[in-house]
């Protein structure tokens, strides 16, 4: 827990700052261009005028900016700044003091962003000149410090949270003063009397439940100077005035420094750092034909260089400059022409961080930062000591913010990684993975609705998403080898689809119907099923066996979709076009069902090539039906039905009378004796001994 | 995580195990042996743990003592190293701080300074006749003098200093709390010291030790629904403790890591990730395969193959990410997500990879809260769209940034001038110009009164009121009358609500607005 003190900052701001800032503007130099020639600033997109006679016209007056138009243009800036970088997570409040104290803002949301603070500025209108000695911003410092002890959302909702940390919330915040100071002695007493203040007013917050005592803060003496004229006070930090607080005393004047100034103080205040893209290629206005290269600053966390920057200083050092009349450096990288693909790609980033561009309104900015705006992204280069070049950043817009992405720049341990067709079942040639394709489509993420506040139920939508690929996977074979349901393609749509809803309604019931129902009708017709020709299992079965195959996965496969009464009635079709009672007791045991087909799954899979070939000759329903009394399913159909005995637990007839009936029910069947079981050894007939024969030569052939 | 074995070669080194006399020239065959060898034979013993389990880790070996040698830079050969081991040379004094230099150089050359590394320092319990100077560079680092002291390392990294000595030794005694200084500076590591007398058997030990505290590999079960496959991740995760504003994150990665859904890849936008492994299907017998390349000999075709052909979860997931350039938003943790993907280093070999991102669900901003994402298809309408043409993603933020809202701003110069010149460039091309003339002039009005600055209102007025003079004979009408309300209504600004835009005057000639 870091708990930043830039988590809250409050200006006090002199409201009485009526004195001139000694910046002038000479109004008549924006008119000059009317006549004849054209600006330099876009002055030739205008119609052509006919020439006019030259009037002499009466000079317009210069205009002068007073020092708290200063102040708050300055203002405005820094808090652009904080706000682009850090949206809710570092809040600022405005308090005025003229007569009476003014509370522009609350630490609210909603009033953490530029139009909202123009419009306080606008309501508090311009400066007031209060006379000498009536102006107290003594009063103004202690409505900061009781700003600073009212807790942010974030800090209350960890002080309530009822977890181990919540006592330990520490309350850091700064205060900005911007007046105008003459003297030391004038510093000496705002510190004391502001330490005084806070002890006192800690302990009034410690008495509360509401409030919070302030752990540290930090108090800046911004001091306002107009143009021209040269500060007398020098620069000075107190960084321990006492454990509670610190202070710092700067001066800032009008005119051409104010700006390099105030980047001084919100780089130091935020932690943020400067990078310029240099060499950005930009269309001429005048010339479109021809494009130059510009540099554009941005300001960023400074975590985001310290993958470049920490190490080797040497290694680094030429990356960086300082700017012109501020005290930062900035690091100079790269543009690189950008991929139009880079953005479907995965790079490999190590953070991002949201970035503001420094001179938002200048052209080569708003043309960088609308380029990337319309989702174009940047690579940024970094020149290496040695000469080598590396890309090192990357900027990127995602859903109107822009952000600075870190790359990897050193070797990487990952690198010469073995493939995957290298490792555990890499060799495997039959995976689904087309079906597997519309699996991950099937259960692709979007975000949901915020539940509204207090109402958030025990499961969020992201477990509610793995319920959802649960039931997508209750019956999932990974290879065509180890399925005959799947192999079956559009045959058995939209049954699929629709089993692994978790309610189906009564429509979707009958398309199940229908689907089982033409399966039946393929069979009876005797149509050859699509079985492809990787599948082993289909391989030299026999049309009736393939059939049989196929009904008894797909029995399997609808015992494990019972997720609704619907999905039930399903199954009965299933059962009674089979003659089989459909058992839904069989529901509570579906997890013994899976381990079973699990286990079964992993006795196939360490079988010996041999032994698989012979498991998947023999049928796939040897496991579940004994051979002796498998019935092809013609046979079944043509002859009289099996007498039905009530099966399952409610039935109480022995599994024996079961047995007996059954086995009574085939006897009495003409049943010609198989040709192949007459030859056997021990029961058991080699199938296809040819066919085996002429695939190990086939094999033997390839291997060569 | 690449691994340093930072080599004590000083002539302490080659003193017998038996501390007592050191130079003893007796049979006995036991005090034959020299401390290097010992300390030989326990790299060996880790050595071996990553030919057997680590086959992707990187290791180097660097031998120090007054000066430093890089032996074997980082590679995955670890027999190289092995060799390079019996070619060590004896030197003069043990000089650790120079040997941690070495080794942070090295490491900082190949991996830069995120990647976390182990340092096994192996030496003989004797900090050495340095020890004085090591400890006042400890102490000035501690001042934060100007002094380049290696700890901390510049890169997250582990620091065990293994000690080829007997457990009672005096010089040991009086090494041990130098040790631990270091390690403190450090932030994380261990001293390793022999359980009983110095032998094979107790350097075998305490360097088994090490490797079981330092070097296990993870293993564990990658889930999606029902299916599952067990994995392991290279290189192995590591827990992640940071401090954030509000709280302190301390997790680390579960045996069982379970895909919660899917994502597009463009989705996603390149998301930061903490860190990077290679997921790796473990056979059923919990081991790593590797399998020959396809066109090497066929000599290997017995066991390795039979692994190849059993089918993999893992390979079937890559597939269809793959296939589908998606990715799999996956837990890893308490409140610990990343996400799966298919990723190839060159065009030939693809793998699956995991990014594992910084703990928490708020982590990724235009994807939103994580545990507030869940199946697209039972939304009321599939934001994907019933052709896959849209995407939810990324998600819009509420309030637009300064870069994107034409925002004012006049500290810097030129900021003003050129914003009172745009008002002019269409006060020129009145009246087809109106709407945007007057938008820049609220909008430059709008700053003014917000920024107290009453004065530019008159002067701009005034401009406006030469430019209304200036006008060509030619020109259209209506510019005059516009110009007219505007400077107009710029002096009014006190006397009026000025929240108040000012708004284009209705004239019969403004009938094409």
């Amino acid at each position: 827990m870091s708990f930043p003190t830039s988590h809250k900052t409050v200006f006090v701001l002199d409201h009485t700052l009526t004195a001139s800032s000694g910046v002038k503007l000479e109004m008549d130099s924006f008119s000059k261009c009317r006549s004849g020639s054209t600006s330099g600033n876009g002055g030739s997109s205008g119609p052509p005028t006919p020439s006019q006679p030259q009037v002499s016209l009466i000079p317009l007056l210069p205009i002068t900016t007073s020092l708290w138009t200063c102040a708050v243009e300055a203002i405005t800036e820094y808090c652009r700044i904080v706000w682009d970088i850090f949206p809710g997570t570092r809040l600022i409040r405005f308090i005025a003091v003229d007569k009476t104290i003014h509370k522009l803002s609350s630490w609210n949301g909603e009033d953490q962003n530029l139009p909202n603070l123009m419009n306080s500025f606008m309501a508090l209108g311009p400066s007031k000149n209060i006379g000498v000695g009536k102006l107290d911003l003594m009063k103004g410092l202690r409505a900061a410090i009781e700003a600073l002890t009212e807790p942010s959302a974030v800090q209350h909702e960890k002080r309530t949270s009822l977890t181990e940390s919540a006592t330990k919330v520490l309350n850091k915040g700064r205060i900005i003063l911007v007046t105008k100071i003459n003297t030391e002695d004038e510093i000496r007493v705002y510190k004391e009397k502001f330490h005084e203040a806070l002890l006192h007013l800690n302990k009034v917050a410690a008495a509360t439940d509401n409030l919070m005592a302030i752990n540290h803060c930090d108090l800046v003496l911004l001091n306002l100077w107009p143009n021209g004229l040269s500060c007398t006070i020098p620069r000075h930090t107190w960084p321990d005035v006492s454990t509670i607080m610190s202070c710092e005393f700067t001066n800032m004047q009008g005119g051409v420094s104010l700006a390099p100034t105030l980047c001084n103080l919100v780089l130091k205040h935020y932690d943020l750092a400067s990078t310029t893209v240099t060499g950005i290629p930009m269309k001429e206005e005048q010339n479109a034909s021809s494009s130059a290269n510009y540099d554009v600053e941005l300001f960023h966390p400074c975590a985001a260089h310290t993958a470049i920057l920490r190490g080797i200083p040497s290694e680094t050092a030429h990356l960086k400059t300082y700017r012109e009349g501020a005290d930062y450096e900035t690091v100079t990288l790269k543009w690189c022409t950008p991929r139009s693909n880079a953005s479907i790609e995965l790079q490999h980033c190590s953070s991002a961080y949201r970035i503001t561009s420094v001179d938002v309104n200048s052209r080569p900015s708003s043309c960088l930062t609308n380029f990337l705006l319309n989702g174009r992204w940047v690579m940024l280069e970094m020149p290496r000591k040695s000469g080598s070049k590396v890309i090192s950043h990357m900027l990127a817009c995602h859903g109107g913010d822009i952000y600075i992405h870190t790359m990897y720049t050193s070797r990487s341990i990952l690198e010469d990684p073995p493939s995957i067709s290298e490792g555990c079942g890499g060799r495997v040639t039959d995976y689904r993975i087309p079906d597997f394709g519309e699996l991950l489509k099937a259960n692709r993420l979007a975000p949901y609705p915020e539940p509204a506040p207090g109402s958030e139920g025990p499961s969020t939508p992201l477990e509610g998403s793995r319920e959802h690929l649960s039931r997508h996977t209750k019956y999932w074979p990974i290879t065509l080898s180890s399925t005959s349901l799947f192999t079956l393609g559009s045959n058995i749509e939209p049954l699929t689809s629709i089993m692994v809803k978790e309610t189906i309604t009564e429509d979707e019931v009958v398309e199940c119907k229908q689907v089982i129902l033409s399966l039946m009708s393929m069979e009876a017709r005797g149509d050859p099923l699509p079985s492809p020709i990787a599948g082993q299992r289909g391989k030299g079965m026999k049309r009736e066996d393939q059939y049989k195959a196929v009904w008894t996965e797909l029995e399997q496969y609808l015992q494990m979709h019972l997720h609704c009464p619907a999905h039930e009635k399903v199954l009965e079709c299933f059962m009674e076009c089979h003659n089989k009672v459909a058992t839904p007791e069989y529901k509570g045991d579906d997890k013994v069902d899976i381990d079973q087909a699990l286990k079964e799954l992993d006795d196939y899979n360490y079988m010996t090539e041999r032994e698989k070939a012979e498991f998947n000759m023999a049928g796939s329903g040897t496991k579940h039906i004994p051979s002796d009394l498998i019935v092809p399913d013609s046979k079944r159909r043509h002859s009289a039905p099996p007498p039905l005995a009530p099966m399952g637990r409610s039935s109480g007839v022995s599994l024996l009378t079961l047995w007996e009936n059954k086995v009574s029910s085939v006897q009495s069947q003409p049943c010609y004796e198989f040709q192949g079981r007459s030859r056997a050894e021990g029961n058991i007939t080699k199938l296809y001994v040819n066919l085996q024969k002429d695939k190990e030569k086939e094999d033997g052939s390839r291997k060569k | 995580m690449p691994t340093v074995v930072l080599l004590d070669v000083s002539l302490s080194m080659s003193r017998g195990v038996d501390a007592v006399s050191p130079c003893q020239e007796e049979e006995d065959t036991e005090s034959q042996i020299l401390r290097k060898d010992l300390a030989v034979h326990g790299c060996n013993i880790l050595l071996d743990h990553f030919i057997q389990h680590c086959k992707l880790e990187f290791a180097s070996l660097i031998v120090f003592s007054s000066v430093y040698k890089v032996l074997m830079p980082f590679t995955r050969d670890f027999e190289a190293i092995k060799g390079a081991l019996n070619l060590v040379d004896e030197c003069d004094k043990t000089c650790i701080e120079v040997g941690l230099m070495g080794a942070a150089q090295h490491i900082l050359e190949e991996w830069g300074n995120g990647t976390p590394c182990q340092v096994v320092l192996v030496t003989d319990g004797n900090a050495g006749t340095g020890q004085h100077h090591l400890q006042k560079s400890m102490m000035s680092s501690h001042s934060r003098g100007a002094s380049q002291f290696p700890l901390p390392f510049p890169f997250p990294a582990k620091l065990n200093i293994v000690c080829i000595a007997n457990p009672n030794e005096p010089c040991l005694q009086t090494s041990k709390p130098l040790y631990q200084r270091l390690i403190e500076l450090n932030g994380e590591g261990d001293i390793l010291v022999p359980e009983g007398n110095l032998t094979k058997q107790s350097v075998s030990e305490m360097f088994e030790h090490l490797i079981k505290n330092n070097f296990s590999s993870y293993s564990g079960v990658l889930h999606c629904g029902s299916l599952s496959a067990p994995v392991t991740l290279s290189p192995p995760p590591q827990p992640y403790c940071r401090h954030h504003d509000f709280e302190i994150m301390r997790v680390s990665v579960d045996p069982t890591i379970t895909v919660l859904g899917f994502l597009n890849t463009g989705d996603v936008s390149s998301p930061p990730a903490f860190s990077r492994h290679l997921v790796l299907p473990l056979s059923a017998k919990g081991d790593m395969v590797m399998l020959p390349k396809a066109d090497a000999g066929s000599d290997d075709e017995g066991t390795g193959n039979d692994e190849g052909k059993i089918p993999s979860f893992c390979v079937l997931l890559h597939g269809g990410l793959k296939r589908e350039n998606m990715v799999a938003l996956s837990q890893v943790g308490e409140n610990w997500y990343g996400i799966l993907y298919s990723w190839a280093d060159n065009k030939k070999k693809s793998n699956l990879m995991l990014s594992l991102f910084v703990p928490g669900v708020d982590v990724i901003p235009w994807m939103g809260k994580l545990s507030n994402l869940g199946p697209a298809s039972q939304l009321p309408v599939n934001p994907y769209g019933p052709s896959d043409t849209s995407s939810p993603f990324p998600l819009k933020v509420h309030e637009k940034k300064s870069y994107a809202l034409n925002s004012v701003v006049w500290v810097r110069q030129g900021g003003l001038q050129s914003d009172i010149q745009k008002i002019l460039r269409h006060a020129r091309k009145l009246p087809d110009k109106t709407q945007s003339f007057y938008k820049e002039l609220n909008r430059v009005r709008k700053a003014a009164l917000a920024y107290g600055f009453s004065e530019l209102l008159e002067g701009l007025a005034n401009v406006l009121e030469r430019e209304c003079t200036l006008l060509p004979p030619t020109s259209h009408p209506d510019a005059a009358i516009q110009l007219q309300h505007a400077y107009e209504a710029l002096r009014s600004h006190d006397r009026k609500d000025s929240r108040q835009n000012i708004t284009p005057l209705k004239t019969t000639f403004s009938g094409n607005d």
